[in-house]
C-alpha cells in the first residue's frame, strides 16, 4: 500500500515515514501541499497523508483541489495534524477527508491507525 | 350706666330746659303785662294828681282878685270849676293803691271843703296855704312812689330778660356740656383708640388704652384691648413660626447643602472609578447617577435625563450567548427584589455593531427601614478580558503546536529505537524509556493545557453518542494497565449486570475516567485494588466509580479539588506530579455532559470519586 505523506517539517517527515514504512506502507514524501498535487498523478498513492500546517500550500487547500478533482476525487485523505478541536476534525470531515490523526502520533501505532481509518472504504 | 341713656339723659336735661323755659317765658310775660298794666295806671293817677294841683291853684285863683269871696270871674265859672274839682278829687281816690295816700287826699280835700265854705278872707287864704302844702306833700310823695313803681317795674322787666335770655344760654351750655360729654366719653375713647390702633399698625404694642368704663366704649376698649391681645399672641405666633420657618429652612438649606456636597463627593468618587457605576432610582426607574466610565461605555456623556434615558435605550444588551435580554426587567426583577448580582458577564451590543462584553455587579441599596429605594449597578468592560483571554487561548493554542510538532518527533524516535532494540546496552534502553515516558508526560501536561484552555474559551465540543458502558471501563482500564502494573496495583472492574448504555462523547468519557484512574493509581499503596464501578444513578443516569485505598483526603481539602491548580500535596511530598488541571477538566467535561462529580473520602481509608453521564435514549 502507497501512501503519499505531505509534511513539511522534515522531523516529523522522518518519524512518520519510519512508523509507515515499517507498518508495510511504500512513504513518498512531499513538503507541501502544491508538491503533493505535483507527485499524486505519477505516484497513484492509495492514500494521502496531509499535515494541516504547511508553507505554500496549507492541507486544507490540498484536500480541497484533490477532491475538486475527479482523477484524485477518490483517493482517501487523512490529516495528521497538531489541531484535533473538533472543529478542525468536522471541517476536515467536510472536505471529504476519512479521519485525522493527532500529533504527537504513536510512531508504533500509526500504520495500524491509518489502515483502521482506510478500512470502512 | 351706657352711653345711650347717658346721651338719652342728657337729651331729656335739654328737653326740660326747654320746657322750663317755656314756663319762665310765660310767667315773665305775665308778669310784664302786669307791670304795663301798673305803669299805665300809675301815669293815669300822676296825670289825675297833676290835674287836681292845677284845679286847685284855678280855685284858688278865682278866689283871690276881690277879696271879697266871690269868683273872680263869674260864680258860674267858679261852680264849674269846683264842679272839675270835685270829679278830679272823686276820681282820684280810685287810682290810688295804698292807703295812706287815699288817707292824704281825703284830708286835702276836707281842707278844700272847708275852704269853699270859709267865706272869704284871711282864713280863707291861710286854709288854702295849709290845703297847698298839703297837696304838695301828698303830690311830692305819690311821685316818689311812682318813681318806685317805675323802678319796680324796670326791674321786673330786667328780670324777665335776664330769665328769657338765661335759659336758652343754659340750653347752650348744656348743649355744650353734652358735646364735651360725648366728646370726652365717645371720641376721646375713640381718638385713643384709633391712635392705638395707629401705633400697632406701626409695630409697637405698647399702647394706652382708655380706663373700661361700663359702657359701649368699655366694651369697645374690652374688645379693643381683647384683639390687641390676640394680635399680639398671633403675631407672637407668626414670629415664632416664622422664626421656626427660618431655622427649619436654614437646617433644611444645611441639609441640602451637605447633600449636595455628598453628592459632589459621590460623584467625584464614582466617576474616578474605571467600572461603570449606575444608580437607579426603584420609585421612577430613572438613573439617579452614573459616572463617567458608564458614559464612556455607552459613548457618550449625556447632560439631561431625557437624552440618557434616550441612549440607555439606544444599545441593546444580550447574554453572553447572544439572547436578547431586558436589562432593566433583569435588574429590576432580581436585584430590586433584594437579590445581589456578583459578576454575570452581558454583552452590549450598540447600534454601530460594537459589541462590549461586560461583567455585571449590582445590589440593592435600602433605606433605613430596609425599603429598597434603588440599585447600584457595576458594568466593567471586559474586551479587554476577553483580549487576554483569546490572547492566551491563542497563544497557548500556538505554543501546543508548536510544542507537538518536536514531541511528535522526539516521541516517534524514541518509539523507534525501543521497538528497534537498537540500543543493545540496558542501560540505553532503560534509558530511553524515560526519555519516551517524560515524553508522554510533556504530552498529556500540553493536552491538559489545551483542554482547559478550550473549556474557558467555551470552545470545547462534545461529540456524544450513545455507548456502551463495557466499553468506556475496558478502554480506560486499557489505557492505564501500563501504570496500574508499574505501581503493583491491581484494577478491577464492577459493572451493574443490564447497566444502561450511556450517551456521551466517547474519548472525553474515557479521559475522564482515565484521569480518575491515574490518580487513584497515583493514591494507591501498593498491592493494594482500585476498583471501578458502573451503576445505575437514578434520574436517567449512570455513575461511574473509581474508588482507592490510599491515603484519603482532608474533609477541608475535598473543596479545593475541582479548582484549577490545585494539587493537594505539597511540592516536596508529592508522590504523584501534574498540572493541577485534571479534576478540573474532570468537572467540565462531566458538566459539559449533564452529569455531576463527587468525592467520598475518609482520611487513612481511601477515596472515591464519582461521575455520573446520562444514560443514552
Amino acid at each position: 500500500m502507497k501512501v503519499l505523506l505531505a509534511e513539511d517539517e522534515p522531523d516529523v517527515q522522518l518519524i512518520a515515514r519510519l512508523s509507515l514504512k515499517k507498518a508495510g506502507f511504500t512513504v513518498v514524501t512531499v513538503g507541501n501541499g502544491a508538491e503533493a498535487l505535483e507527485r499524486i498523478a505519477e505516484e497513484r498513492p492509495d492514500a494521502i497523508l496531509l499535515d494541516w500546517m504547511m508553507p505554500d500550500m496549507d492541507g486544507y487547500e490540498t484536500c480541497k483541489r484533490l477532491k475538486a478533482d475527479p482523477a484524485t476525487a477518490s483517493i482517501p485523505v487523512i490529516f495528521l495534524t497538531a489541531r484535533v478541536q473538533e472543529a478542525e476534525v468536522a471541517r476536515a470531515m467536510a472536505l471529504g477527508a476519512v479521519g485525522c490523526i493527532g500529533k504527537p502520533f504513536d510512531a508504533l501505532a500509526l500504520g495500524k491507525q491509518v489502515l483502521e481509518l482506510l478500512e470502512p472504504r | 350706666m351706657t352711653i345711650r341713656s347717658r346721651i338719652f339723659t342728657v337729651v331729656g336735661v335739654v328737653i326740660a330746659a326747654a320746657f322750663l323755659q317755656t314756663l319762665v317765658v310765660l310767667r315773665v310775660e305775665g308778669r310784664r303785662a302786669d307791670s304795663t298794666a301798673s305803669l299805665n295806671r300809675a301815669i293815669w293817677r300822676i296825670e289825675n294828681q297833676a290835674e287836681l294841683g292845677r284845679l286847685i291853684v284855678e280855685l284858688d285863683a278865682s278866689q283871690r282878685d276881690d277879696g271879697s269871696g266871690a269868683w273872680a270871674a263869674s260864680p258860674d265859672a267858679g261852680d264849674r270849676l269846683w264842679g272839675l274839682y270835685e270829679r278830679a278829687a272823686a276820681l282820684l281816690p280810685q287810682s290810688l293803691e295804698s292807703p295812706e295816700s287815699r288817707r292824704e287826699l281825703a284830708a286835702v280835700d276836707a281842707l278844700m271843703r272847708e275852704w269853699r265854705r270859709t267865706p272869704a278872707g284871711d282864713e280863707k287864704a291861710a286854709l288854702m296855704g295849709r290845703i297847698r302844702a298839703e297837696f304838695d306833700r301828698f303830690e311830692i310823695r305819690e311821685r316818689r312812689r311812682f318813681g318806685d313803681e317805675l323802678n319796680k317795674v324796670n326791674s321786673q322787666s330786667l328780670q324777665a330778660t335776664l330769665l328769657t335770655l338765661g335759659i336758652p344760654a343754659f340750653a347752650i351750655v348744656m348743649l355744650l356740656v353734652l358735646v364735651a360729654f360725648v366728646a370726652r366719653i365717645l371720641l376721646d375713647p375713640l381718638r385713643a383708640i384709633a391712635n392705638s390702633a395707629q401705633k400697632i399698625s406701626g409695630g409697637t404694642f405698647d399702647v394706652s388704652l382708655p380706663r373700661e368704663s361700663r359702657d359701649e366704649i368699655g366694651d369697645l376698649v374690652r374688645a379693643f384691648r381683647e384683639m390687641i391681645t390676640a394680635v399680639q399672641r398671633r403675631q407672637r405666633e407668626v414670629t415664632e413660626a416664622l422664626a421656626r420657618e427660618r431655622e427649619q429652612s436654614e437646617i433644611s438649606a444645611a441639609l441640602r447643602a451637605k447633600a449636595e456636597r455628598e453628592h459632589r463627593r459621590l460623584q467625584a468618587t464614582v466617576d474616578t472609578v474605571p467600572v461603570a457605576l449606575v444608580i437607579v432610582d426603584a420609585e421612577t426607574g430613572r438613573i439617579a447617577l452614573q459616572n463617567r466610565a458608564a458614559g464612556a461605555l455607552i459613548g457618550c456623556e449625556p447632560d439631561d435625563h431625557a437624552a440618557r434615558e434616550a441612549y440607555w435605550r439606544a444599545f441593546s444588551v444580550t447574554t453572553r450567548d447572544g439572547a436578547p435580554l431586558d436589562v432593566r426587567a433583569w435588574g429590576a426583577g432580581r436585584v430590586l427584589q433584594g437579590q445581589t448580582i456578583v459578576g454575570e458577564e452581558l454583552v452590549v451590543r450598540h447600534p454601530d455593531g460594537r459589541e462590549i462584553p461586560i461583567l455585571v455587579s449590582a445590589a440593592p441599596l435600602r433605606e433605613d427601614d430596609g425599603r429598597i429605594s434603588g440599585a447600584v449597578a457595576a458594568f466593567q468592560d471586559i474586551t479587554s478580558l476577553y483580549e487576554v483571554d483569546r490572547l492566551k487561548s491563542e497563544f497557548v493554542s500556538i505554543v501546543s503546536h508548536e510544542l507537538r510538532t518536536p514531541l511528535t518527533s522526539i516521541k516517534g524516535a524514541l518509539q523507534l529505537l525501543i521497538d528497534g532494540r537498537l540500543a543493545s546496552d540496558p542501560d540505553h534502553a532503560m534509558l530511553l524509556t524515560v526519555a519516551l515516558s517524560n515524553t508522554e508526560r510533556l504530552v498529556r501536561i500540553i493536552n491538559d493545557i489545551l483542554d482547559i484552555s478550550k473549556i474557558e474559551a467555551g470552545k470545547l465540543e462534545l461529540n456524544a453518542r450513545p455507548h456502551a458502558v463495557d466499553e468506556v471501563v475496558k478502554q480506560s482500564l486499557q489505557n492505564v494497565e501500563p501504570i496500574a502494573h508499574g505501581a503493583l496495583v491491581s484494577l478491577k472492574a464492577d459493572i451493574e449486570p443490564g447497566v444502561p448504555a450511556v450517551h456521551v462523547d466517547l474519548d472525553r468519557v474515557i479521559q475522564v475516567v482515565v484521569n480518575l484512574l491515574s490518580n487513584a493509581l497515583k493514591a494507591a499503596p501498593p498491592r493494594s485494588e482500585v476498583t471501578l464501578a458502573a451503576r445505575r444513578a437514578g434520574g436517567g443516569f449512570v455513575a461511574l466509580s473509581v474508588t482507592d485505598r490510599g491515603r484519603g483526603i482532608a474533609p477541608d481539602k475535598i473543596g479545593l479539588l475541582f479548582q484549577k491548580f490545585q494539587q493537594l500535596d505539597g511540592a516536596n511530598t508529592r508522590r504523584a506530579r501534574g498540572t493541577g488541571l485534571g479534576l478540573a477538566i474532570v468537572k467540565a467535561l462531566v458538566e459539559m455532559q449533564g452529569g455531576k462529580v463527587s468525592v467520598e473520602s475518609a482520611v487513612g481509608s481511601g477515596s472515591t470519586f464519582t461521575v455520573t453521564v446520562p444514560v443514552a435514549g
